[in-house]
């Protein structure tokens, strides 16, 4: 173990984005501050059943930057290595005197290789229909489909040979990854990792699924692109997006070495269960996890600036959330810019905790929150300040707050503050 | 026979008690099912019969009866005004 005789304070020094708003970092956090939607209706496949079926996909065009060996990966995966490649390149990791061992890979993934999954049952019932034999799959279509196919691809890739982790505790996915990896690093098993979440499961058989759930939105009338609206009286449910986001995280030591930008500390995680419901959330179980992520960042409830929402516009999720949000922060509840951007850029599932956290990051370099897009009529149910319609620029952040709750009732709360 | 298959899937799933279905104007509600719940039990009947219910959150506020009514409705509607032989029982001894 460690020969470090202290906890390592651990800061974020690269980020890659590859969502439904853009291809890159850059592009992904400028649309989201213009208040741009992503969400259009859903692949042919799926909208042939479900006319009115909505999602937030990926530009085909992220399939350029492929090798040939990399078209044969799930998509997920290819989602997660772009994401990686942007995020190792901004964090100059060239550069790193750390030694490979050192380096580990962290990974939040929600289905993993769904479209491979159904890409194999597919053409199983194919084979079966047209009485060709069934045996003839390809030889590679479990470790594409592996829920750990994206930290093996990275690992390869980088040649990180330290500890490759892979978590699956749905919409808390990479939440969960970047705290634990956070832990890894701040108690020194590790002086790196690469933390990266990634989900794409927008293919039929999964999509009809989700929609049995009867926890998708409806189109809104008016603009098809305003149809998740979290926080709003006329929202009617979350809409699936895919993508990846990856984080490099090392200790502060190494980030000053090699005079690395810092986009924030982490300095506080929480993780919580409900013990409850399969499904619906719990004001208790949130507001645990919460208070556990401040406790340990050291930092008042008006000491956080801006906190990006879970905020899945869901009738349930977004009061219950709401109501914690106040229970926890108090008085500060009413100063608090809250916005949920899953309005832009759909619910990423396992890449979403990733997404929003490096998001969060963003907001306090760049000192621009990013709006809750469509919010023109806020539940009475909901009283906070969610940043409605429009960004907000020249904000001074001094530290800000990312949580995901998942279903199965496990909650994740994250903290970055500003090196100094 | 919608109102028994789905009075049945209710008590074996969720423990309702079976005397529940003898009062009159039962509501859906008081079944004491959650959201999940509600469309675990609707999808007992859309399986046999091959569709989806639209909006199961508006059942929330109906009567049992009127939820079997408005199934019924619904399967008529989609097969000439017949309730015809449940799918997925087809085949079945």
């Amino acid at each position: 173990m460690s020969n470090h005789p202290t906890v390592q304070r651990v800061v974020v020094t690269g980020i890659g984005l590859l969502t439904p708003l853009g291809l890159t970092r850059a592009t992904s956090f400028d649309r989201l501050l213009k208040g741009d939607s992503a969400i259009r209706p859903a692949a042919p496949g799926i909208t042939h059943w479900l006319p009115h079926a909505l999602a937030a996909d990926v530009d085909p065009a992220f399939a350029q930057a492929l090798d040939r060996n990399e078209q044969g990966l799930d998509r997920a995966t290819q989602f997660a290595l772009l994401a990686t490649r942007e995020a190792m390149a901004d964090a100059r990791a060239a550069d790193w005197d750390i030694q490979p061992e050192r380096v580990g890979v962290f990974a939040g993934i929600g289905l993993g290789g769904a479209t491979t999954g159904e890409a194999l049952y597919t053409r199983l019932h194919e084979q079966l229909q047209a009485g060709r034999n069934p045996t003839v799959m390809h030889p590679l279509s479990v470790p594409r489909l592996m829920p750990n196919a994206a930290t093996a691809a990275i690992s390869m890739a980088y040649q990180f040979r330290g500890p490759t982790h892979t978590y699956s505790v749905a919409c808390s996915s990479s939440a969960m990854a970047l705290g634990e990896a956070y832990r890894s690093i701040r108690h020194g098993y590790t002086d790196a990792i690469v933390v990266v979440g990634a989900e794409a499961m927008n293919v039929p058989g999964v999509f009809m699924a989700w929609n049995a759930l009867r926890v998708m939105a409806k189109p809104y009338p008016d603009n098809l692109a305003a149809s998740c609206r979290p926080f709003d009286q006329d929202r009617s449910g979350f809409v699936l997006g895919e993508g990846a986001a990856a984080l490099v995280l090392e200790t502060a030591e190494s980030a000053l070495r090699r005079g690395a930008t810092i986009y924030g500390e982490i300095c506080g995680y929480g993780s919580s269960s409900d013990a409850k419901h399969l499904t619906l959330p719990s004001s208790e179980g949130q507001y645990r996890a919460i208070r556990m992520a401040l406790d340990e960042s050291g930092i008042a409830p008006a000491g956080i600036h801006y906190l990006n929402a879970h905020g899945t516009a869901t009738e349930a999720g977004d009061v219950v959330e709401s109501e914690t949000i106040r229970q926890v922060f108090g008085d500060h509840a009413d100063h608090l810019p809250v916005s949920s951007t899953k309005s832009q850029h759909g619910h990423l599932i396992g890449a979403a905790g990733a997404t929003e956290f490096a998001i969060s990051l963003l907001a306090m370099q760049s000192g621009s929150i990013p709006p809750t897009a469509f919010l023109d009529k806020p539940d009475p149910r909901c009283t906070l300040d969610y940043v409605p319609r429009e960004a907000r620029h020249g904000q001074a952040l001094q530290a800000v707050m990312s949580n995901s709750f998942a279903f199965g009732g496990s909650n994740v709360s994250l903290i970055a503050r500003r090196y100094a | 026979m919608l109102r028994q298959i789905i009075k049945d899937f209710v008590i074996q799933q969720f423990n309702v008690d079976p005397a529940v279905f003898d009062q009159p104007g039962l509501k859906v509600a008081d079944l004491g099912l959650d959201s999940l719940g509600v469309v675990e039990m609707l999808f007992e009947v859309e399986d046999l019969y091959g569709f989806q219910v639209d909006d199961p959150a508006r059942y929330s506020s109906m009567t049992f009866d009127e939820m079997v009514a408005d199934m019924e409705t619904t399967i008529r509607a989609a097969n000439n005004g017949q309730i015809p032989a449940p799918a997925s029982l087809q085949g079945k001894a």
